[in-house]
Parts: C-alpha cells; sequence; structure tokens
C-alpha cells in the first residue's frame, strides 16, 4: 500500500495542513513535447529549458499544491452533500476511487475533515483517519495551550510533535 | 440473517449524457435512496459531471513517465527512439462509498456516464453496469426513434433493465 498526501480543512473550507509522501519528481507535470519541424532529437534536459518566451513563467510547486487543496476540497464538499442527499442525512462519505487513485475521507462533529490520497488497492482508510484525529489532532493540536482555536494559514498545526507523530504513523503503515 | 439477505440490492440507475444532462433515472427500490425530486437530480446530474472531469485531474501522480522511471530505471528498450509512448488515460471518478450505498460509474467511450447505485454489500457491479450498458446499446442506440443526446423513452429498453435487475435482486 502507498499513501500519496494527506490533507486537513478547517470548518471555514480553508486547508490548514498538507503533506505528501510522493517523490517531488512524479507530481511535476510532465514537461511537453515540443513539435519539431525538423528531424532532430531533443536530449531530455532540453524541454525544461526550453519552454519558450511566450508561455507565463512556470507556477511553483507551492501555488500548484494550493490549487489541488482547493481542487480536493470542491471535490470532497460537492460529494459529501451529495451523498447526504441521497443517503439521508446521518449518511457520511468515506471514500471514492478512479483508476489511477482513492481517495479517504473523515469528517469530524466540529467539521474538520480529513482527506488522503492513496493507490488504489488501499483499504477502508477510514479508521487510520479517525486514529490520527483521536491521537494526533486531539492530542498535539486541540490540547496544544499555545495553538489558536482557529488555525489560519496552518497556524498551530505545524508543531513538530504533529508532524513527526504522522510522519511516524504513515510510514508505519506504508 | 435476513437483513443481510436483503442487503444485496441495486437501488437505482441514472444516465448522464457527454454533456452533463441526465437523460435517464430509474428507482428500482423505493427503501434505498431517499427520494429526491426531478430537478435535484438533474442538479445531481450536473454536479457529478463536473466531479467527475476535476477527480480524473487530481491524480497526485502527475508525472507517470517518472513513476515508471522510478520502479524501473531503465528506459523502456523496446520503444524506439523518438516515438512517444502514450500513457494511460485519466480516468475519473469509478466507485463512491458511503455507509448507506455504494456508487459505480461507468464512463463510455463517447462519455455517457452510467451511475447504478446499490447496497455497499452488492458484488459484481461492474459486471452488472456492462449489462446495462448493452442493454443500453441493443434497445436505445438501436432504436431509430431516439434523437441522440435526448431523454431516453424506450418501452423495450425500460422493460428488459426491468427484468434483469429484478433477476438480480431477487438473487
Amino acid at each position: 500500500m502507498t499513501i500519496y498526501s494527506f490533507y486537513i480543512f478547517d470548518r471555514h473550507t480553508e486547508c490548514i495542513y498538507s503533506k505528501s509522501w510522493l517523490h517531488p519528481s512524479l507530481t511535476e507535470p510532465p514537461p511537453r513535447p515540443i513539435s519539431t519541424t525538423t528531424t532532430t532529437t531533443t536530449t531530455p534536459s532540453e524541454p525544461n529549458t526550453n519552454t519558450g518566451p511566450g508561455r507565463p513563467d512556470r507556477r511553483s510547486r507551492a501555488a500548484r499544491a494550493g490549487d489541488d487543496a482547493k481542487l480536493i476540497f470542491g471535490t470532497v464538499f460537492s460529494l459529501r452533500n451529495m451523498v447526504r442527499k441521497l443517503g439521508g442525512e446521518d449518511d457520511a462519505f468515506i471514500s471514492y476511487r478512479t483508476g489511477q487513485y482513492k481517495l479517504h475521507y473523515y469528517e469530524t462533529a466540529s467539521s474538520v475533515r480529513f482527506v488522503m490520497l492513496t493507490d488504489t488497492a488501499a483499504p477502508s482508510m477510514r479508521n487510520v483517519l479517525h486514529q490520527i484525529y483521536i491521537n494526533l489532532w486531539v492530542e498535539y493540536v486541540v490540547k496544544n495551550p499555545l495553538a489558536p482555536v482557529e488555525h489560519k494559514g496552518g497556524a498551530g498545526v505545524r508543531n513538530e510533535l504533529f508532524e513527526m507523530g504522522l510522519d511516524q504513523f504513515i510510514r508505519g503503515l506504508m | 440473517m435476513l437483513e443481510t439477505r436483503l442487503s444485496a440490492t441495486v437501488f437505482a440507475l441514472i444516465i448522464i449524457n457527454k454533456a452533463g444532462g441526465l437523460i435517464y433515472n430509474k428507482t428500482f427500490h423505493e427503501a434505498g435512496l431517499n427520494k429526491i425530486s426531478t430537478n435535484d437530480l438533474l442538479v445531481l446530474a450536473g454536479t457529478f459531471h463536473g466531479v467527475h472531469a476535476i477527480t480524473a485531474r487530481l491524480n497526485p501522480i502527475k508525472n507517470p513517465a517518472a513513476a515508471a522511471g522510478i520502479t524501473a530505471p531503465a528506459p523502456n528498450p523496446a520503444a524506439p527512439p523518438g516515438i512517444l509512448t502514450r500513457p494511460e488515460p485519466q480516468s475519473g471518478l469509478e466507485v463512491l462509498e458511503s455507509e448507506n450505498f455504494r456508487l459505480q460509474c461507468f464512463n463510455t467511450m463517447t462519455g455517457t456516464k452510467f451511475l447504478l447505485f446499490t447496497d455497499t454489500a452488492q458484488a459484481n457491479v461492474d459486471v452488472t453496469i456492462r449489462r446495462v450498458y448493452e442493454l443500453y446499446a441493443d434497445y436505445v442506440m438501436k432504436n431509430p426513434f431516439y434523437q441522440l443526446e435526448m431523454p431516453v423513452r424506450c418501452d423495450m429498453f425500460d422493460r428488459k433493465l426491468l427484468s434483469y435487475i429484478r433477476e438480480i435482486n431477487s438473487r
């Protein structure tokens, strides 16, 4: 089982924590192939430098990760509402799977949302997300007297104990 | 045990055309899902269409070529130089699970989506959904009076679908 990434969203729909366990080269979109009129062979390093003057500057990795977080939130929010509409108010959205990955979702009573992306073969990670909530979030973020009530921009979440605990827990699963 | 016996059930079928419009919906088991109005159902179909497109783009592995490179460092020697191998197309949402139901989505080559709502315990839904697609191909697409992308109103399709699903639900 491989765990790709993990996100926490607060009740104001803001992404307050995100972490990826993927190799950075995998999350970069592949360089666009350049059409050449001549039959010269391009070296692998060329497409990266040859983005062309007409194209806007490549966006930073952080900006793209932020976009991904927003898309993920929009997706789980829509699906959660859809599930509630069809299955009743007490129904809960658990996960979805595509051909490439699987997304797991867990929402607490206080509307903190935990999202995890794994490979398609992973079993249900609902209890794992629940464990993260109980053993890491409540212990190291909620019970931390220095952490603010609202985690604007991730304030209070990025503390050493929480990050270390999460990393160890996830690496233990893989 | 009676409950588990009853639980393997197909609840409903929805067909969404390639523009995100609802063209068919049928409930087979009343108790399975909440009753929602046709208007809400249209909104739901449109929302699902959008979400489906987003889920295809959310793939965390943005660079499948590099992924192949990490697991097997040597580049594919069989592929002649200069010919780019085409990666697997990104597929959108295929299965959604909730506490009360399971949603299987089958996206055809032309972009029509078949959504089958079943109980969480239902097995082999992919086989069922393909059979439904076959029925659609046989009794909707081959119906000379059916207009493409328009709501499906074909008696034969209704009848065949009902008898097929009834057979599954009574198993």
